[in-house]
């Protein structure tokens, strides 16, 4: 392979190599708490990058309920500059972290509080995501909604350069989701590692009992760990949307899959294992020849496969010895 | 009578058709196993029947057979299902937990690339055109062969329940470390309870690729994993009849919901939510506790009482 190729490959698959390592940090923070997958969260991820929409544009013209509402007739004041549009991104982070409260007080405590089996909580978090999924498409249709291109001010589309002579172009757009990413990374390392929050978290996942005799209220920091699973999530989906458009109701559903495969590959629950098997799984993605690109979409899984056979907890994962 | 069957005929097949993949997932839950690979297998079974009755390599074998021919089909979709549930459970059950529901997930997500780009099974449009089994004139008698088909795997369920094997399932969903204790191998027993799963699932896509006249890669999704867990666990997962009413009622529901028009597949959502969060023990289980007095009450199990992941 030609470097100039190999750096434009390398640079594409850190950008959607990052944005699933923090869309599947989101499916860990839950796991590690409470042993169970929350299969709401693409549904959350898509309803992340519809608020941010939403904040930015305002109106959704194509198509469903809402068809014909203008939030902001004299035009959103979330659009035109980086500043504002990175606030509306927050913003519309923040609505999908109350969305997975929700979530969790309506799907997921009930059946704690029966000592249901865990298997409902599946079932459950599948209905809450069929139900949100087929809200948006009721509310705002089925189309694809594109963030206009003046959405973020004057930014240069694109950086090019040279190696040799060929020339590498990198779209702004994944300089920003990469940099947006490790900055997140960044900021979940320093709470969960170095803060008192992060440490009751911790305490949590570690054994809940204890915790609370500890004095930790654990159903409080079951609803933070959602709240940070879901802003994790919407945040991934408003970066998808940013740099491929909002391709209606069902698009975070690949996500949501390709996801799973990534916690595995990581190794369940760990969270420096969510991004090594992010960026892996991206990187993996990338380099697929053209002439297969066809299989992209299969290769997450076949890595989920091959993890599975020849190292069962992961590539960071500890493993667990079974108690009794 | 007639009247009765050519406007509901196709609605009673797709009824038992639910049922029966309900209870193919039925038989790894008995283990205690979460799968959701029924699509998948029930998509292969189909792409084999619709290749054998469609493609011209076989053409020689589909004259010579005749109608022989289709109970061929469901023995290859059978055969070839098995094995492909030995290549995709053995690494999974290995381990404990919800791993085999995630590497199904990855088996029905890469099946369904795979068929989206073969020839063999016509890409994105799949297979058209495939002939009506026994030369059919109408769907309902499709009756003719899935219903004998339900009563085949409900005997089959029920003489394996009171059987060593099904004890052993039933051990292993209990305790897996005990049952290994007591000479139960629990790798082995998990994987023969997913394959049988796979068998029913693929012998029900073969039989249904006729009954379609077409099949493509939409037939196995992870939407139809959700679906058929549903009919399941609202059902009621401790009771062979659970995935059978659950499966019936569950496609019927969409059906008598149709006067809610677009709401539909919100409400659907909605019931999942609310039949798992008030039928904890399905519906048939529900019922079997209005007939038996209650059992002595448990305290409720505390939240979560161990670690079950890593450090955050």
């Amino acid at each position: 392979m030609e470097l100039s190729s190999f750096v434009q490959n390398l640079m594409n698959g850190l950008a959607i190599g990052s944005v699933y390592a923090i869309f599947a940090l989101g499916y860990t923070l839950v796991f590690s708490i409470l042993g169970i997958i929350n299969f709401a969260h693409g549904a959350v991820f898509t309803l992340g990058a519809y608020f941010t929409y939403t904040l930015v544009v305002g109106q959704f013209e194509n198509n469903g309920l809402l068809k014909g509402i203008n939030l902001f007739p004299d035009g959103s004041p979330f659009s035109g500059s980086p500043v504002m549009f990175g606030l509306a991104t927050i913003l519309g982070a923040c609505a999908a972290g109350a969305v997975a409260v929700l979530i969790e007080r309506l799907a997921f405590r009930p059946m704690r509080s029966r000592g249901a089996d865990p298997l409902l909580a599946l079932v459950s978090s599948l209905g809450v995501a069929l139900v949100v999924v087929n809200l948006i498409q009721l509310l705002v249709g089925a189309e694809i909604y594109n963030f206009p291109s003046d959405a973020y001010g004057e930014v240069q589309p694109a950086l090019s350069f040279k190696i040799g002579d060929k020339v590498v172009i990198i779209r702004t757009v994944q300089l920003i989701i990469f940099a947006v990413s490790l900055v997140m990374l960044a900021v979940l390392g320093y709470v969960i590692g170095r803060t008192k929050v992060g440490k009751a978290l911790r305490a949590v996942a570690e054994s809940p009992s204890t915790a609370s005799l500890l004095g930790i209220s654990v159903d409080r920091f079951i609803l933070i760990t959602f709240f940070l699973s879901g802003f994790l999530g919407g945040l991934a989906g408003t970066l998808v949307g940013t740099a491929f458009g909002v391709a209606g109701p069902y698009f975070g559903v690949v996500y949501g899959l390709k996801g799973l495969a990534v916690i595995v590959l990581g190794g369940l629950g760990s969270i420096p294992g969510a991004v090594a098997g992010g960026l892996v799984i991206g990187l993996a993605e990338a380099f697929v020849p053209a002439e297969y690109s066809a299989y992209k979409d299969a290769v997450a899984f076949a890595l989920l496969f091959v993890i599975l056979l020849v190292r069962p907890q992961g590539l960071l994962g500890r493993n667990l010895i079974q108690k009794v | 009578m007639s009247d009765f069957l050519q406007s509901y005929g196709f609605l009673l097949v797709t009824l038992i058709q639910a049922g029966l993949l309900g209870l193919s997932l039925y038989f790894p839950l008995m283990a205690g196993q979460l799968s959701l690979a029924s699509p998948g297998f029930y998509a292969l079974g189909g792409y084999v029947a619709a290749i054998m009755l469609t493609n011209p390599a076989f053409a020689g074998l589909r004259d010579t057979l005749g109608n022989g021919i289709f109970p061929l089909t469901w023995l290859a979709a059978g055969l070839l299902c098995a094995l492909a549930g030995v290549i995709v459970g053995v690494p999974a059950l290995r381990l404990r937990g919800i791993y085999l529901a995630l590497a199904t997930i990855a088996f029905i997500e890469i099946l369904r690339v795979v068929a989206l780009n073969l020839s063999i099974t016509g890409g994105a449009i799949g297979i058209f055109g495939i002939p009506q089994t026994f030369g059919f004139q109408d769907r309902w008698q499709y009756l003719l062969i899935f219903g004998p088909m339900l009563l085949l795997v409900l005997a089959f369920t029920y003489m394996l329940q009171k059987s060593r094997v099904g004890r052993a399932f039933r051990a292993i969903r209990e305790d897996e470390l005990a049952a290994d204790a007591m000479g139960v191998p629990p790798t082995q027993y998990k994987v023969l309870a997913f394959v049988i799963g796979a068998v029913i699932a693929g012998i029900v896509g073969s039989m249904s690729a006729p009954f379609l006249n077409t099949w493509n890669a939409k037939q196995g999704t992870f939407d139809a994993s959700i679906a058929i867990l549903a009919f399941v666990l609202i059902g009621g997962s401790r009771s062979m009849w659970g995935p059978v009413v659950g499966g019936a009622l569950l496609t019927a529901v969409p059906e008598l919901l149709r006067f809610l028009q677009d709401w539909r597949l919100v409400i659907n959502g909605l019931v999942l939510v609310v039949a798992s969060l008030y039928l904890p023990q399905g519906i048939v289980g529900a019922l079997g506790k209005l007939r038996r007095s209650p059992p002595p009450s448990r305290p409720p199990v505390a939240p979560t009482t161990d670690a079950k992941g890593g450090t955050p």
